[in-house]
């Protein structure tokens, strides 16, 4: 009965959006490019391989796959870690306001401490509910809001520090 | 504070890092290629238990057959062998003589008279 129901059950029918919401994530873990691409495919990879140990009564299908990124990324070797970097102001008219936003954003979310990476990669990269972090970190709801409500604080410090980024404008936030 | 928490989140997820197109593509064709052979290895499973249940129904009433032919075979074969050389008995023979029905032996006829068990002797001069 309970094959007949994982049988049923396809966690990859709609990729796109797993997609682009695990690379989310692996990038606002290890910053973006070909190291998260690869963490990506991987887990896509692992995904496919074990499509049948998905159980819908554990969670959705994202929480499943985050799930699996986040062993692959413990799981990397350390030498895969990215330093971001911002580039220098001067150079920042070469470049358009959004991919500089996006770039101070994510150095600055690379700075923070690992536990506070994972929190704000769970939160705004894979676009979780606090309920679903807590369920894949095994915390309660209350104390992953207050962690994230902390993350925030020292992400907004370190933004600060870093001085403020260019000012993105309002109609093209999604 | 609040409007600027807000503001956090919302650049937050707003530059939240996107795959590459080629990724995207590349994943997708992927997973429909996963899930083609999927649809393909169960094909193959369900003709392979199909053929699989047939060979065994016939081997099982192939089996069948052959053990009823092997059967009367053997009857057949234990029929030439006892009219070939029939059934040999031994009339007379030491078990026969032991184990064989006993002959009847004849009784003598006693002579019950009464009286005459204590009757004079006959007079012999």
């Amino acid at each position: 009965m309970k094959e007949a129901r994982l049988l049923r059950v396809d966690p990859l029918r709609n990729p796109e959006p797993l997609i682009r919401r695990v690379y989310g994530y692996v990038a606002y873990r290890i910053g973006d490019g070909p190291d998260a691409e690869d963490i990506t495919s991987e887990t896509f990879e692992r995904a496919l391989r074990y499509k049948k140990s998905f159980d819908p009564q554990k969670g959705e299908p994202l929480a499943w796959l985050i799930g699996i990124a986040r062993r692959l990324i413990e799981g990397r070797p350390a030498t895969l870690e990215l330093a971001i970097e911002v580039p220098d102001r001067a150079d920042a008219g070469d470049l358009e306001d959004d991919t500089l936003r996006r770039l101070a954003l994510t150095s600055a979310v690379s700075h923070l401490e690992p536990r506070d990476r994972d929190l704000i990669a769970l939160r705004y990269g894979a676009d979780l509910t606090a309920r679903q972090i807590a369920e894949e970190l095994d915390l309660r709801t209350n104390a992953v809001e207050v962690a994230l409500h902390r993350a925030l604080g020292k992400l907004r410090a370190t933004i600060g520090e870093q001085g403020d980024p260019p000012v993105r404008k309002q109609g093209t936030a999604r | 504070m609040r409007h600027k928490r807000t503001n956090l989140e919302t650049e937050l997820r707003a530059n939240r890092p996107e795959p590459s197109r080629e990724l995207v593509h590349r994943l997708e064709g992927r997973v429909r290629e996963g899930r083609r052979s999927r649809a393909g290895s169960f094909r193959v499973a369900f003709a392979g238990a199909l053929a699989a249940g047939v060979l065994a129904a016939l081997a099982s009433v192939g089996g069948l057959g052959y053990a009823a032919t092997a059967t009367g075979d053997a009857v057949d074969q234990a029929k030439q062998a006892v009219r070939a050389h029939g059934v040999l008995v031994v009339h007379k023979s030491p078990s026969r003589d032991q184990y064989g029905p006993k002959a009847k032996k004849k009784k003598k006829a006693k002579k019950k008279a009464k009286g005459r068990r204590f009757a004079r002797p006959p007079f012999t001069g």
